[in-house]
């Protein structure tokens, strides 16, 4: 008797858990609810508005072809001011009170890290965090299997920096200058990976976020002789350093991490940034790769405004191009699970412009490898191949 | 002879912490999203922590602060060093890091002796700065500009872990620090601390040491806000630099300068106040702006925000607990009300 009763609940177990399957909270049958935390009014406010346009772009563009397994894509902004606080209650609000699918694209390093114990929590993944912290894609930290990564960290492009300038002049001295936050902590981390495998010693400048004088590091760098510097800034701090050092009788070879290659640096910098090496983690958005072909004609087509098209618009354009593979993957009954489980069949995809993107169960990076980007009389000019 | 609370009425204060103990429950109750605003109310009630011990330095000594969010960092940054790194328990933990922090008051306290005014809340406000430095250069234990992960807090060998549970860890804090707040701002060291903030001439010829009584409020605001640190850490689980930056000591100093300078419950009210402005209110009007102006979302939440400060200040000077004694004046005297005086 025991036994029938005991089968008789097991059973019912099982129906109850098949029969009732609880939809995936932000799924509808018309749309999938996304959400995306920006800087709106905070220090890096000029990227908050682009690159959420950028994202919407694709999609309407896939909306417009009868979006994912018939689901339209929407996308709802929040506002965290760079401050990692906010970030998280913003994501709170979005998960809990908003009930979002997933989220998307969250700008900034502190306050991408800032929300991990809540992805953790509730298993919420996060789909190309805007940063190059290679820290995103560390699995062994909380959430680490929930984060998928789309750019190449900051400690990568700086070994890649490094092998790159060794390669043509084994006896150069490099010299790096950095943000004094987790940013530069990053470009550190990988500056320590290549004074170890290549034997070498780096002279290393720091600098306070938002410094706008930068005599005391270029003059650093000529006490200490170094023939190529590389700048881990955004696009103000490489563009004062190279005029810096052109007004102090100084011209080594400068090299940039991913946030100097705005096309503003060469723009401003004018004849004291010519020869700069900005590696890249995308193909540029002139460029002929095919999404950057496609990415310009619905610029065109859906009428943007000049003034966003650039780099920062084509990153929320191409990654929202992921998040929506992912979202093709996960299948016609998406769940957060099926989502990460989609998204982890990527092998060597090709996305367009970014490096082909790999994601597995061991590996959230995506991609390792840059290209390099060379102002040439005032232009910005692809000079490799992908490197890693 | 006269008890020290004899001409106030006490009598609600148990259905008030009842109220506080059953709120999570009426939320559960009337909305699904209960957990965004009991994340919320945690974070004010981490707040009120600290401003309760702002207002003892700046509404009752009268020395003013801007460095408030360095003495969080600190509380926050030691508790999750000492638990995580050194594997001391978390409730000792929640003795040992507000001493420290108190420590870094009192050091604080030094300059407060000869300065006042501006002068040393632009003292206060370098060592947030020289704060924010120490903890990027002492790499080794914070991990630099990184951050640090922190784990739960384990109280009798229960693991605090969603926000229900912090809400119950935070507002018995509250509770036992607002409680600590008044009965410090009624003894022999809240006179002294009003004596100062009165007059320190006067004060001193009544025969209170200046000296000892001011580097006592740095101190005991430091104890306070370090508190407030170890439970930041614990139910953040995240802590970085950018956690404490200068803003969030203004936004101290304006929760309690907006709930009444001086008061215990105004610095409560003041936090509750700004939080839920903040982060449920303001954002309730952009919708509705959003409904018929189309403009850039972040912009126009700190136009509201700076709007109600502005407001605010100018025809509430005494602040929420001000405006609640006119009330109660009010209905009290009623209907013999001087009419010039509640206009």
């Amino acid at each position: 008797m025991k036994k029938v009763i005991g089968i008789l609940v097991i059973l019912g177990l099982i129906f109850i858990g098949c029969g009732k399957q609880a939809p995936a909270p932000g799924v509808t049958d018309t749309e999938i609810l996304i959400g995306n935390i920006q800087d709106l009014s905070g220090p890096m406010k000029e990227l908050g508005a682009v690159l959420p346009a950028g994202s919407n772009v694709y999609f309407r563009y896939i909306n417009e072809a009868g979006g994912v397994h018939g689901r339209k894509i929407k996308m709802i902004v929040e506002d965290h001011q760079y401050n990692p606080q906010k970030s998280v209650v913003a994501a709170k609000k979005l998960i809990e009170k908003d009930q979002v699918f997933c989220l998307y694209h969250v700008i900034g390093t502190s306050t991408c890290e800032a929300i991990r114990p809540i992805l953790a929590e509730t298993g919420t993944p996060l789909i190309a965090p805007a940063t190059q912290s290679g820290t995103m894609s560390d699995l062994s930290r909380p959430a680490g299997n929930l984060i998928f990564h789309t750019d190449t960290g900051y400690d990568r492009q700086t070994v890649i920096l490094v092998e790159y300038i060794l390669k043509d002049n084994p006896n150069a001295k490099i010299g790096i200058i950095y943000q004094d936050d987790d940013y530069g902590e990053n470009v550190l981390k990988g500056a320590a990976e290549a004074e170890a495998s290549q034997g070498i010693s780096i002279q290393k400048e720091a600098y306070q976020r938002g410094a706008t004088d930068f005599a005391g590091q270029v003059g650093n760098m000529i006490k200490g002789g170094a023939t190529h510097v590389i700048i881990a800034g955004v696009v103000k701090e490489p563009i004062i350093v190279m005029k810096t050092a052109a007004a102090m009788g100084y011209s080594p070879q400068f090299f940039g991490t991913s946030p100097t290659m705005d096309h503003r640096v060469a723009l401003a910098a004018g004849p004291a940034g010519e020869g700069f090496i900005a590696a890249n983690f995308a193909n540029l958005w002139t460029s002929d790769a095919p999404a950057a072909v496609k990415y310009r004609e619905l610029c065109e087509q859906y009428e943007v405004p000049k003034a966003y098209m650039g780099m920062y618009h084509f990153y929320g354009y191409m990654t929202a191009k992921v998040l929506v593979e992912g979202l093709k993957r996960a299948g016609k009954n998406p769940t957060r699970k099926r989502l990460v489980n989609g998204l982890e069949t990527l092998n060597k995809w090709e996305s367009g412009a970014f490096p082909p993107l790999t994601y597995n169960s061991k590996d959230h990076a995506g991609t390792e490898s840059v290209i390099l980007v060379q102002v040439k009389d005032g232009v910005q000019t692809v000079i490799t191949d992908w490197i890693d | 002879m006269k008890g020290r609370y004899e001409d106030e009425n006490l009598n609600w204060i148990p259905l008030l912490i009842g109220f506080v103990f059953l709120l999570p429950f009426f939320l559960q109750f009337a909305t699904y999203s209960y957990k965004y605003y009991l994340f919320v109310l945690n974070m004010a009630g981490i707040y009120i922590i600290l401003t309760v011990g702002l207002d003892l330095l700046s509404g009752y000594t009268g020395l003013i602060s801007l460095g408030h969010a360095a003495f969080l960092a600190i509380g926050a940054y030691t508790s999750a060093i000492l638990v995580d790194q050194a594997g001391i328990p978390f409730f000792l933990s929640l003795i040992i890091s507000p001493l420290i922090a108190g420590l870094f008051g009192f050091v604080i306290g030094f300059p407060a002796l000869r300065i006042t005014g501006m002068y040393l809340g632009l003292t206060t406000m370098g060592f947030g700065f020289i704060v924010k430095r120490l903890i990027i250069s002492l790499r080794e234990w914070t991990h630099g500009a990184g951050g640090l992960d922190v784990s739960s807090p384990v109280l009798f060998g229960y693991t605090i872990k969603s926000d229900w549970d912090n809400y119950y860890l935070i507002f018995t804090c509250v509770i036992i620090a607002v409680v600590l707040g008044r009965r410090l701002a009624k003894s022999k060291i809240g006179r002294a601390f009003m004596a100062i903030r009165d007059s320190e001439q006067a004060a001193e010829a009544s025969g209170i040491n200046l000296a000892k009584y001011k580097m006592l409020a740095f101190f005991i605001s430091g104890l306070f806000a370090g508190f407030a640190g170890v439970l930041f850490a614990h139910t953040n689980h995240f802590i970085s630099t950018d956690h404490f930056d200068m803003l969030l000591s203004i936004y101290f100093i304006i929760m309690v300068l907006v709930g009444g300078a001086g008061s215990i419950y105004g610095a409560v009210l003041g936090t509750l106040f700004i939080v839920l402005l903040d982060n449920l209110y303001v954002p309730m009007m952009e919708d509705w702006i959003h409904s018929f102006l189309n403009t850039n979302a972040g912009d126009i939440q700190l136009l509201i925000f700076g709007l109600i400060m502005f407001l605010f200040i100018i025809f509430q000077p005494m602040g929420l607990y001000g405006m609640w004694l006119k009330v109660r004046i009010y209905w009290k005297i009623f209907p013999f009300n001087p009419r010039k005086r509640f206009t």
